[in-house]
């Protein structure tokens, strides 16, 4: 049923095809999805209460979670003569390359690396990382200068030079480390959890701009303010699975399971 | 120029000092930069070392050939070249099977499965007499060059492993100011988002870590002809230890660290204790070396409970963005 759908919108963008792949801990069933596409539409939601597998979901995409069972695959926009591409048979590092990048739920950096350096090892590209090409640095720093800049004036990080101090500007960091990757499917784990409001406005200008470029984005959010407004579509998933499927409005609509799951109030947001 | 100041014993020292120094500004990529621990150093030296008597065409002391015997179509300096070369490889080889072998592994697989490689090879030299003459060692290796004297050999050779380690220090230094050094520390200290970022971690760490077995290889193949005969005692832990020890105290994590580090610990053991402290000469055949075992042993313990910073401290990448991109 999903597939139709494919084939009757017009794709344009990169989809991420799910199919039979499931995932379990020590027995437990955390991921089960028989199928499901995501990237349809610009931004889509991905919601659920905590455990319901969301994070876990977002790994086996990335291939940083071994699935037990089913394939992940990449579906390229049509026009697109590339060629789909099994991501569940490639390994992580590969990724990034085919343009599927993820941010962190968990804070993630590198202990001694500063900004620069985080920014530099994103846009650095395999044949400018050669043991040999000792010389490298400075054409590299001179060919991205401009667009990291760009990004560290957007988010408002100051000190490029130091590594990221506050937990916010390492999560921020995460985000412009994937921004620089220019992905064509961008999966965010949280992006705004623990930024003050101005930054989480930034952060939901930066999705709306990358969609708006053509990258397909899929966001994990609590806060299900910033998903109402960013979404196109939204997904809800409880248990493992995807329950729901709908616009914002018919999501809110499902009260009663939103609630149910969520706890009261959610709904108005 | 006078060279009567400079005994045999001295070039040898030097000798020994600059050879650590290589050693140190390897293990340096492999521990300070890309986080691997290596517990085997003396392993792929040693690998290097006996490889190249082997290759070159050395003999047991008693004249007769080992099993492997090269005819080699061309004499020194050539055949000593080539050797080198091959030596170079042999223990790049292990390096790759190695850096196979622990790849995946964490810091203290690592290090085990290091300190085994070096073990293996100790025993191979021991035991495989046809191959390695076993504890007879291996003789007939000599300067693949006269140009006079002993010392005169010996102090060209001092030059030519300078040269080498300089350069081994000079890309050393070159490493951290490139993308690659980013991308060797990146992967050292957070693997997984190394490879979210697309970087192929296990490739990265097994490529380097086989280059830099090779180098100390290379190391031990120049070793192998300033001392003109190898036997397995040569391969004792404590090479292994004296690196460890000697980049650990200058700073494992900065590019200058070896260089201190060597000169205060192998420097002051091998030249300021061995050739000018006043001590009786029954000493230094019989104390010295246990003293020094011991205290390098204890350093390692040391080193182990604290992890210490070293003299120069932690890695300073702010300082090193801000001198080469500005603020
Ligand atoms: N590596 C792991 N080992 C064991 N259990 C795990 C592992 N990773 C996740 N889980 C379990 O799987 C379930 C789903 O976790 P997951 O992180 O995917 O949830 P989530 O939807 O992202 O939740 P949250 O909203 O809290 O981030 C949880 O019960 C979690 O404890
Ligand atoms: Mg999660």
């Amino acid at each position: 049923m999903v597939t139709e759908a494919t084939d009757t919108v017009a794709a344009t963008r990169s989809r991420i095809q799910i199919q039979g792949a499931a995932k379990s801990f020590s027995g437990r069933t955390v991921v089960d999805i028989d199928d499901l596409t995501l990237g349809e539409y610009p931004v889509e939601g991905l919601i659920g209460p905590n455990g319901a597998g969301k994070t876990t979901l977002m790994r086996m995409i990335m291939h940083s979670t071994k699935l037990d069972r089913g394939t992940v695959t990449l579906v390229r926009p049509d026009g697109d003569d590339r060629g789909d591409v099994v991501l569940s048979e490639l390994p992580t590092y590969a990724m990034a390359g085919l343009g599927v990048v993820k941010t962190n739920q968990v804070i993630m950096d590198f202990e001694k690396l500063t900004m620069w350096d985080s920014m530099l090892l994103s846009v650095a590209k395999p044949k400018q990382e050669l043991p040999f090409k000792i010389f490298a640095e400075a054409p590299l720093f001179a060919e991205h200068e401009e667009e990291m800049r760009h990004y560290l004036d957007f988010f408002s990080l100051t000190d490029p030079a130091d590594q990221a101090g506050s937990a916010g500007e390492k999560k921020l960091l995460d985000i412009v480390r994937c921004l620089l990757l220019k992905p064509s499917f961008l999966l965010l784990d949280e992006p705004t959890a623990g930024l003050p409001d101005d930054l989480t406005e930034k952060v939901m200008e930066a999705i709306r701009l990358l969609a708006a470029s053509g990258t397909s984005v899929v966001v994990v959010e609590h806060d299900l303010n910033v998903i109402w407004n960013l979404s196109d579509q939204v997904h809800f998933m409880a248990e493992g699975s995807v329950i729901l499927q709908g616009t914002p409005e018919e999501i809110r609509r499902h009260e009663t399971v939103v609630e149910k799951y969520l706890g009261e109030g959610h709904v108005g947001g | 120029m006078s060279t009567d100041w400079l005994s045999s014993a001295l070039v040898f020292g030097l000798f020994e000092v600059v050879m650590y120094i290589g050693m140190g500004f390897l293990l340096h990529m492999q521990l300070g930069l890309a986080g691997i621990g290596n517990f085997g150093v003396v392993g792929f030296w040693g690998l290097g070392m006996y490889a190249y008597g082997i290759i070159y065409g050395g003999h047991a002391p008693s004249g007769t050939d080992l099993i492997i015997d090269i005819p080699w179509p061309f004499g020194d300096p050539w055949q000593a070249i080539a050797s080198v070369i091959l030596a170079t490889l042999v223990a790049g080889l292990g390096g790759l099977l190695i850096g196979w072998i622990i790849s995946g592994m964490d810091l203290d697989g690592q290090l085990v499965g290091t300190f085994g490689f070096a073990a293996i090879v100790f025993l191979l030299a021991r035991s495989q007499k046809g191959l390695t003459g076993s504890e007879g060692g291996i003789g007939g290796l000599d300067f693949p060059y006269d140009i006079g004297s002993e010392k005169a050999n010996a102090m060209l050779w001092l030059l030519v492993a300078s040269a080498i380690v300089i350069a081994i220090g000079y890309y050393t230094w070159r490493v951290h100011r490139s993308p690659y050094g980013r991308l060797l520390i990146a992967t050292g200290q957070n693997e997984p988002l190394a490879r979210s970022l697309g970087k192929p971690s296990n490739l990265t760490k097994l490529w380097m870590f086989t280059v830099t077995s090779a180098g100390m290889g290379l190391l031990g193949a120049m070793f192998a002809v300033i001392v003109h005969f190898l036997t397995p005692l040569k391969l004792g832990v404590d090479v292994t230890l004296a690196v460890i020890v000697a980049l650990i105290l200058g700073g494992a994590a900065r590019v200058w660290g070896p260089v201190i580090g060597v000169l205060l610990t192998v420097g002051l053991f091998e030249i300021v204790v061995q050739l000018y402290a006043p001590f009786p000469d029954s000493w230094y055949r019989q104390a010295m070396p246990v003293v020094k075992q011991i205290i390098y042993g204890m350093s390692l313990i040391v080193v182990l409970m604290y992890r210490p910073l070293g003299i120069l401290g932690d890695m300073r990448r702010d300082k090193l963005m801000r001198s080469i991109h500005g603020d």
